[in-house]
């Protein structure tokens, strides 16, 4: 094994974490290296073709890349596109610490329950490069165990693409066949069913029937048909579990469809009016499906206050469909960290008791909200860059890390810079630079924004905060107000001058410009109106 | 002629005229008699004019005169030098006549200036000046749009001779000439208390009734005459008057357009970012400017990009021949080389020093679409911007470390200049900024005859009678045997009913 690899993998051990290795650590070996400096490498071809597609691509070990020059290039340009917010990082590859992500694929899946398995499994077979085959393959299991055959041909393509050796890459053409016959009969049989119940006009049976064929049809992949199905349910439920039941199908499915907006709409409905006790165990799911939809739609606050009141003590299996804790305790945490100021993270993160049980799944997201409210922002800063590989490789997060990372920084920045009324560059470039890239175009940025107050001096290198002055403001607006009040009384005056003497222009066939067609007529009704 | 020139010399009489009815019927009857005169065949007044000048003053028997100018200019036997002649007195006249004398004979007035409008009669920069001197003694606080005007801003724009038709154009115009019942009706002539729009009429004379072409026209080259001198707020606020010009019926003039498209440009070098349509634009307006002033859009968001490429790309697909044939092209030359000015100063919001070199690195020009080529061309940039005003800074160059040549070592490298972005000026005082609120509040309170006047001839409208007829009745009504009902009805209008309702609750 690589000594870089091995001391990383060590340094994996001793972290704290749930998610560490212990199972494949020589998986993630054999990535790393023998197929390194091979062009025809069939992973390079997988990830070209991803890469192609516009997908994010984590990229395991720096060691593997920089020793594949087409690697290299590749992720040169993907990560400068979709993984980091600078451009300059992309360039200087080989400078920037980049992690393996610390997930373990066995460890992470048993966390879930039901369709999202295969989705997050798949997500990561597509984007991680030293766990693609493993994921892949994990996926195609996962599919086989189900009776959707779209998903299995999904999984079998891309293996066939990333890794053509594997047994798993061929398919299995028996089960399919056989699996596609059976859904057919089954939704048959299922239809022919739900008319008998109708005929008989047995509401609960109409339901049951309804609910049945929707939830073949979710197993199948049909998730438009499912939808569409639970919807049907609506008018024959009967007691306020039923409704619950509904609103949860509708909302798994939204989740998958992953239409926002829709999950938001059956959540409104989902007024419930149930015992306590029931109603504390649907809670969660609620709060967790409502801040994946808040996500979705990048509206981080709302987000944020959803998963951190969500509460604990209740089995994950109640949730475990669509995200586990672990997902909560980060999905909360940065969210929290990029839209809350640090009163509020303080009162509402480490002072929730309920949350509290969250983060201590996830020591490294709590490490980082008490780092960042404690007013160590560059150890803030590097917990959560250790970590990014891993969060790429969340069907959630996935998209929206890019943002909320910048978003985190620029508070941390912002933050950092509060008590100096003058600071050097070079001690702000030891707080948050990257090595080789240094702060000063990212400050520009951040003032041209608006987000920072302050000036930078590139000859003697300090920045300085801009000192608000509210006389000045304050002077300004009132001049500017008088002006545009003048102003307006004017243009009013002006108008009623105009309306009076009845100048108002009219509208005529051949004076609306929009029928006039070429630039010489135009020139002709320019010379009319000069008469 | 003995007999001409007592008629001539006999308004004003030597003893006050107390009251305005004796004022205004002596006008009158001057006026009369000036006009017998000017008809009466057997005193040739054409052939005394000249000698007569001599013993009229302009300043004092202004209708007199004016007779006698027009009597030589119309009459068919004057030769060219006796109208050169002339010459002197139609400027002596015009820039000192009396104002209220002279209402009683506008049309008469408008007839001399148009004469002199149409640069026969004078070199054009005397002419320009004449007619701005006249305007504003005929209305000096210049509110009222006149015939004149127009001619005044076209004769100064095509000869370029804008200077002296500065003071009329800069004038703030609320009041249009036509509106039905501004004349003076009961109210006399003379009446030195009369507002302009009640003198300034097409029944006095002073003014033909105009058309919103015309009006948009006058706007229009007060525009371009700014941009001619370079007075881009001025000229930002004329072509506005354009773009906001109130429209009926979804109608959009061609002038609209043209001017929007000027008002982008000159809204660029004014503030360095697209100027956003004010919101009293008219809907059609702004869809026609949406569609016809896209490429002139464009350009205006291409100038708020970081990178030159966009705005030069944008300067190019307009092309030089449309540019030229709506006389823009001059105009866009200088947006496009003032393109990275604006992004130095924009620099300033960032930085308070900052190298030349890193200038030049950051900003383009967007006549070659790529930065400068040396530190030179960006130092004399700079300095130019320095110069202009533009931008409130210093450029700086550390005295290189004293050479020593001694030991043989070599001279260090001489250190880069850099610009300094000196703070903008810090707060006022109290008494500057009251000074200055002050002035603000003066220049509102001067609005307040305008305002008097505007109220007063909308109370005077047919509508507005017709209105408080209306109302009156209803009161009336309201004190009837269904008073409950007719109460609820008065007190909230039709249309306010349902925000009267709610603002009740």
């Amino acid at each position: 094994m690589h000594p870089l690899l091995s001391s990383r993998l060590l340094h994996l051990s001793l972290e704290m974490d749930h998610r560490q290795p212990s199972a494949s650590p020589v998986a993630l070996g054999e990535f790393s290296f023998p197929a390194a400096a091979n062009m025809n490498d069939p992973i390079l071809v997988f990830f070209t073709a991803m890469d192609n597609q516009g997908g994010v691509i984590v990229k395991g070990n720096v060691q593997y890349i920089r020793n594949s020059p087409s690697l290299r290039s590749l992720f040169a340009h993907s990560l400068g596109a979709l993984c980091l917010p600078n451009r300059r990082a992309a360039a200087d590859l080989d400078t920037r610490r980049t992690e393996q992500p610390k997930l373990d694929l066995d460890l992470y899946i048993q966390n879930y329950r039901g369709r999202t398995r295969y989705d997050r499994l798949f997500l990561i077979g597509r984007s991680s490069v030293p766990l693609c085959v493993d994921a892949l393959k994990a996926a195609a299991a996962e599919a086989k165990r189900g009776r959707d055959t779209h998903r299995y041909r999904e999984a079998v393509e891309c293996l066939r693409i990333a890794a053509p050796s594997e047994p798993e890459a061929t398919f299995d053409q028996a089960w399919l066949e056989s699996v596609d016959a059976i859904n057919g009969s089954e939704i048959t049989r299922l239809l022919a069913e739900l008319k008998g119940y109708k005929n008989n006009l047995v509401k609960e049976s109409i339901r049951i029937g309804n609910e049945e064929l929707a939830k073949f049809y979710e197993s199948s992949g049909d998730l438009n048909a499912a939808a569409e199905t639970y919807q049907k349910m609506r008018p024959d439920v009967s007691t306020q579990k039923q409704i619950a039941d509904v609103g949860r199908h509708l909302i798994r499915v939204s989740l998958a469809q992953r239409n926002w907006g829709m999950v938001i709409a059956h959540l409104s409905k989902m007024v419930l009016n149930q015992t306590p006790e029931e109603e504390d165990t649907l809670q969660p799911f609620l709060k967790i499906s409502q801040g994946i939809a808040s996500l979705g739609q990048e509206r981080f606050l709302d987000a944020a206050t959803a998963f951190l009141a969500t509460k604990s003590g209740v089995p994950e299996s109640t949730y475990n469909e669509i995200a586990s804790s672990n997902d909560v305790a980060v999905y909360g945490g940065l969210l929290a960290l990029a839209s809350m100021d640090r009163i509020d993270l303080q009162t509402m993160v480490l002072d929730n008791s309920s949350f509290r049980t969250f983060l201590e799944r996830e020591p490294h997201i709590r490490r980082a909200v008490t780092n960042f409210v404690n007013g160590r922002y560059s150890a803030c800063i590097s917990t959560l860059e250790s970590y990014r590989a891993d969060y790429l490789l969340d069907i959630y997060l996935q998209k929206h890390i890019p943002k909320i990372y910048a978003e985190i920084r620029r508070k941390c920045i912002v933050q950092y810079l509060i008590p100096f009324s003058c600071i050097s560059l070079d001690t702000m470039n030891g707080a948050f630079g990257i090595p080789g890239q240094p702060i000063e175009e990212e400050l520009y940025s951040m003032i041209q924004s608006g987000t920072l107050q302050a000036k930078i001096n590139t000859i003697d290198k300090h920045l300085t905060t801009a000192s608000s002055n509210p006389r000045l403001k304050l002077q300004a607006s009132a001049l500017e107000k008088a002006q545009s009040y003048e102003k307006q009384a004017v243009d009013r005056l002006r108008r009623m001058g105009l309306a009076a003497a009845d100048l108002e222009l009219k509208g005529q066939k051949n004076m609306h410009v929009n029928t006039l067609s070429s630039s010489s007529e135009m020139y002709e009704e320019y010379r009319r109106l000069d008469e | 002629m003995d007999n001409a020139a007592s008629v001539l010399l006999a308004f004003p009489p030597d003893g006050d005229l107390p009251t305005l009815e004796k004022y205004h019927k002596a006008v009158t009857a001057h006026v009369q008699q000036v006009e017998r005169l000017l008809k009466d065949t057997t005193t040739n007044l054409a052939s005394l004019a000249p000698l007569l000048l001599e013993h009229v003053n302009p300043a004092v028997n202004s209708i007199s005169y004016l007779a006698l100018l027009q009597s030589i200019l119309a009459s068919e036997k004057t030769t060219q030098p006796q109208r050169l002649a002339v010459l002197p007195s139609v400027t002596a006249f015009l820039m000192t006549f009396d104002p209220r004398q002279i209402r009683y004979v506008g049309s008469a007035l408008s007839r001399l200036l148009d004469l002199v409008a149409t640069n026969e009669l004078l070199p054009a920069s005397a002419a320009v000046d004449v007619l701005a001197t006249a305007i504003l003694r005929l209305n000096p606080a210049g509110s009222m749009l006149t015939s004149h005007h127009l001619s005044l801003v076209s004769l100064a724009y095509e000869t370029n001779n804008i200077e002296p038709a500065l003071p009329v154009l800069e004038k703030t115009i609320v009041f249009y000439p036509g509106v039905k019942g501004a004349a003076a009706g009961k109210r006399l002539l003379g009446d030195p208390a009369l507002a302009p729009a009640a003198y300034l009429t097409p029944e006095s004379g002073l003014t033909t009734k105009l058309s919103s072409a015309s009006v948009l026209q006058y706007d229009l080259f007060c525009g371009l005459c700014f941009i001619q001198r370079r007075m881009w707020q001025q000229a930002f606020d004329a072509l506005e008057r354009v773009v906001t010009y109130p429209t009926k019926d979804l109608a959009c003039s061609k002038i609209m357009v043209d001017a929007h498209n000027k008002w982008v440009l000159v809204g660029l070098l004014l503030t360095g970012k697209m100027p956003a349509l004010p919101s009293t634009t008219s809907q059609a307006a702004q869809k026609t400017y949406a569609t016809l002033g896209k490429a002139y859009t464009a350009i205006g968001k291409a100038f708020e990009k970081l990178t030159a490429e966009t705005i030069k790309a944008e300067a190019f697909s307009l092309g030089q021949y449309s540019l030229a044939e709506e006389g823009n092209l001059g105009l866009m030359q200088l947006v496009l080389s003032h393109y990275q000015r604006w992004q130095i100063v924009n620099l300033g919001e960032a930085y308070t020093k900052i190298s030349l070199e890193q200038i030049r690195a950051q900003t383009q020009s967007a006549e070659t679409g790529a930065p400068l080529e040396t530190e030179a061309e960006i130092e004399a940039l700079v300095e130019s911007m320095i110069g202009d005003g533009m931008l409130h800074g210093v450029i700086e160059k550390p005295a290189p470390a004293a050479e020593e040549g001694d030991d043989g070592t070599p001279p260090p490298p001489p250190q880069p200049g850099y610009l300094h972005f000196l703070s903008p000026a810090d707060d006022l005082s109290e008494q500057q900024f009251a000074a200055q609120m002050l002035a603000a509040a003066q220049r509102i309170k001067d609005l307040g005859p305008v305002v008097k006047a505007a109220s007063e001839r909308l109370g005077t409208r047919p509508e507005y009678v017709r209105y408080l007829v209306k109302e009156q009745k209803r009161d009336k009504d309201g004190s009837g045997p269904n008073s409950a009902a007719m109460g609820f009805e008065s007190t909230f209008d039709e249309e306010d009913l349902m925000t009267g309702v709610t603002a009740g609750i």
